[in-house]
């Protein structure tokens, strides 16, 4: 068989440049090729223009890879040596990869067979060749490992490490405990429990997520139904979209609280004079919307509702999260079959039916879709409160999100906090998603 | 319920704004229909494609509003009524039927919107499910039934809340050869079982002729020819009819009448009364009777048996279109392998056009 025959070549004294190196790596399939290009009937038939070449290429491979035995002075000797391909080596690749599909199985049987026959050098070779797969996709598990798989995993080990510090790495034994503090409000830092930003974080996600989706989806379908403007109004309702959190949340701020008012007093915000306005409120008394006296219940130590900041940032999602959902549900509206619409208008069903049972099961897909990372974003969120609240979001942390929590453990360099904090706000989030699973499999038809 | 179509004309406008200003430019896709279709009876609109048939049926069923015209059920002016209250049942092309509902749910649909009570509602159903044979497949998915079972469905649910009249657009252009045949007698079952007046849409003349009491035929949306099928068939008004009806189709030739005879090339083939003039010449391909002094010769190009008869496959020179067809009992002699063969032509399947007007002489 050819494959002995290529076995059998000494190794040559021609050099292996870098260069040729990477040729041979990137262009895998080239390995199972040239076996091919040797035998008449398979290399002859597929590449038949090109069999010269695709030989003399051959060569070359069976020389690299006999050649990582060449001694290593010998091939560090040679790396800077420039050795360009020629015109014919390029052609040749090209012919060997259109071969290279061809020969695959005849390879694979070759190689088993002479497994035994080969040296450990001659081994490795044909072990890179054949895992070459792992070349490719290389570079990106390496960042992966580096930057996602190793925090995760450290973030798993290190939560379980008592007063674990970062700068020193000791710790004084492992155990539950920063998970226990975390649960029970047990930081000794002061400011907002782990409770308290839970409960925000799921008030905020939970009421503002669907309430967009909502809002996104009567405004796309008013959207889709209008002809004249309707190009202006889909760039009005997505210029949110484009602004910084940070940015309108300073917007929203002033709405709320002080600016631009005659009374030197911090809670006549423009939306307190609307409320006055229309005689919601009545005369004289103001929605402290943001400061520190806004109203709030107190539910026990470890946790109050201030409602008022919270009608605040639910505002302020709702808002933010339109323009993406709307983008989302109208072009899903555009793509639904306009003689449903005519069926329906044969079968005499109202606006409404056709509005909740045509059209909403008809991009109930992407309404789901919209639902499941709204709520996996809005766990996360942590910029827009900022944007509303400063820093300190809120008085000591009150308006804190998970996120939020999180990042002040960070730092506060109290690490094994934040650890466990992350673990637990994973946890929900898996839970959270494994239950819209199943709702969604249930519900979103077709 | 007799429905009465006046003057009815559909005009989509142009897309170039100059033009629809002045109102020009536009594209009328029926002009100035006039039928009447009598309670009970299943009609057929048939005609090539973008004759104007599907915008008549839209335009019957309120999903198109006329440029101008009326429309009358019974005799009530139904022009401007909205479609859902106008009491029709209608079939699309592609069946429309919701996919994230069961068939039941499908065809309960309209019921629903009506207010009906559920139970009743399943009811109805259930025999509208009957009745076109589906009530089996009551709870899967439309993504889970066959495109014949999917047409039953779209008919059961078009059928369900006992429309006055029912409106196919072209019910089986989305079925398999063999489900064609089988569902268009299925159609034509279930129309006389309910008997409400049913107006479909084909492009196929065979599925329009086998089904249709009454057929209309339509070229660039003007009405051609009203009739009975076997009527228009034998009787038609215009070179257009008579060519699209009939398979295989009608033979062409350009003749001329010269002293009260028709004369195809140089050969006289029938004796006329009508005044000398050029005009085209049809004959089905059943006219022809193979005789071996016959009055027409043609150049053979080959004959294809099909068992209960023979196929004529030659070529004349004047002959509008490449080949001749004609058919013959698979009785009838031929001599073999011969180059030319004479044939007479049976008088009530050769017809006349005008060669400018191409309407029908005789």
């Amino acid at each position: 068989m050819a494959k002995t025959k290529k076995t059998s070549v000494e190794p040559s004294e021609e050099k292996v440049t870098l260069e040729e190196a990477a040729i041979v790596a990137e262009e895998m399939p080239v390995t199972a090729a040239d076996e091919v290009a040797e035998q008449p009937a398979a290399a002859e038939e597929t590449a038949a223009s090109f069999g010269d070449k695709v030989k003399a290429f051959g060569g070359k491979i069976k020389e690299f890879f006999v050649g990582v035995g060449v001694k290593t002075k010998d091939f560090f000797g040679n790396l800077f040596k420039k050795d360009k391909k020629t015109k014919e080596e390029k052609l040749g690749e090209m012919a060997v990869v259109a071969a290279a599909s061809d020969g695959q199985i005849e390879t694979v049987v070759a190689t088993s067979l002479l497994e035994s026959k080969l040296s450990a050098k001659e081994k490795f070779g044909r072990f890179c060749r054949s895992q070459s797969g792992w070349l490719f996709v290389l570079p990106a598990v390496i960042l992966m490992a580096v930057f996602t798989f190793w925090p995760i995993l450290s973030a798993f080990i290190n939560a379980f490490k008592q007063n674990y510090s970062t700068l020193t790495g000791k710790y004084d034994g492992w155990g539950f405990e920063n998970f226990i503090r975390v649960l029970k409000g047990d930081t000794g830092t002061g400011g907002a429990t782990f409770i308290q930003c839970l409960v925000n974080t799921m008030v905020f996600t939970f009421i503002s997520v669907p309430l967009s989706t909502l809002l996104a989806l009567l405004i796309s379908v008013a959207l889709n139904s209008i002809k004249p403007l309707q190009k202006a109004y889909q760039t009005i309702y997505f210029l949110p979209y484009l602004t910084n959190s940070l940015a309108m949340g300073a917007v929203f701020a002033t709405f709320f609280a002080v600016i631009g008012t005659t009374k030197n007093t911090e809670n006549v915000g423009i939306v307190n004079q609307v409320l006055q306005g229309l005689g919601l409120l009545p005369n004289e008394t103001f929605i402290n919307w943001l400061g520190t006296s806004s109203p709030k219940w107190v539910i026990s130590a470890n946790l109050t509702i201030p409602w008022a900041k919270y009608i605040v940032v639910i505002i302020y999602e709702v808002w933010s999260g339109l323009p993406f959902k709307i983008l989302i549900l109208f072009s899903a509206l555009q793509s639904v079959n306009k003689q449903y619409y005519d069926a329906a208008k044969i079968d005499g069903a109202s606006k409404n039916t056709v509005l909740w049972k045509i059209t909403t099961p008809m991009i109930s897909p992407m309404i789901s879709y919209l639902l499941v990372t709204g709520i996996m974003g809005g766990m996360k969120q942590y910029s827009a409160i900022v944007g509303l609240f400063g820093e300190q979001m809120g008085i000591d942390y009150d308006m804190g999100t998970m996120v939020g929590y999180i990042y002040r453990y960070i730092e506060d360099g109290h690490m094994g906090y934040a650890f466990a904090g992350s673990l637990i706000l994973f946890a929900i989030i898996m839970i959270i998603t494994a239950i819209n699973r199943r709702i969604s499999s249930k519900k979103v038809s077709y | 319920m007799k429905i009465t179509i006046q003057n009815l004309t559909k005009t989509f406008p142009s897309r170039n704004k100059k033009e629809k200003k002045e109102n020009k430019g536009g594209v009328t896709a029926v002009n100035d229909m006039c039928i009447e279709i009598p309670s009970g009876k299943l009609v057929g609109l048939l005609g090539p494609s973008g004759c104007g048939k599907s915008t008549t049926l839209f335009m019957l069923s309120g999903l198109e509003q006329p440029t101008s015209g009326k429309i009358f059920f019974d005799d009530q002016d139904v022009t401007t009524l909205a479609a859902e209250r106008r009491g029709i049942g209608l079939v699309f092309q592609n069946y429309a039927l919701y996919p994230h509902m069961t068939v039941e749910q499908n065809i309960m649909f309209p019921l629903v919107n009506m207010r009906i009570p559920k139970a009743e509602a399943q009811a109805r159903a259930l025999d509208t499910a009957r009745l076109v044979q589906i009530e089996d497949l009551m709870a899967r998915k439309p993504s889970e039934l066959s495109g014949g079972q999917q047409q039953r469905v779209a008919i059961a649910r078009a059928l369900v809340k006992m429309p006055n009249v029912l409106l196919l657009d072209e019910p089986l252009s989305n079925l398999d050869a063999r489900l064609r045949l089988q569902t268009r007698e299925e159609i034509k079952r279930i129309q006389r079982e309910t008997g409400i007046t049913t107006v479909f849409v084909t492009h196929d003349q065979e599925e329009a002729m086998s089904i249709c009491d009454t057929m209309v035929v339509m070229k660039l949306g003007v009405v051609q020819q009203i009739g009975a099928p076997q009527d228009i068939y034998d009787d038609p008004a215009n070179l257009f009819v008579a060519n699209f009806l009939g398979t295989p189709p009608i033979n062409i030739f350009k003749g001329e009448i010269r002293k009260g005879k028709v004369y195809i090339g140089k050969e006289a083939v029938a004796t006329t009364e009508i005044a000398d003039q050029p005009v085209y010449v049809g004959i089905r391909p059943e006219g022809f009777i193979y005789d071996a002094k016959g009055a027409l010769t043609l150049e053979t190009d080959h004959i294809e048996v099909m068992g209960r008869d023979k196929s004529i496959v030659s070529r004349h020179e004047s002959s509008t279109k490449p080949t001749i067809r004609s058919i013959v009992d698979s009785d009838v002699a031929l001599p073999k392998g011969a180059a030319k063969l004479t044939f007479n032509v049976k008088p009530n399947k050769l017809f006349l056009f005008n060669a400018e007007t191409e309407e029908r002489l005789i």
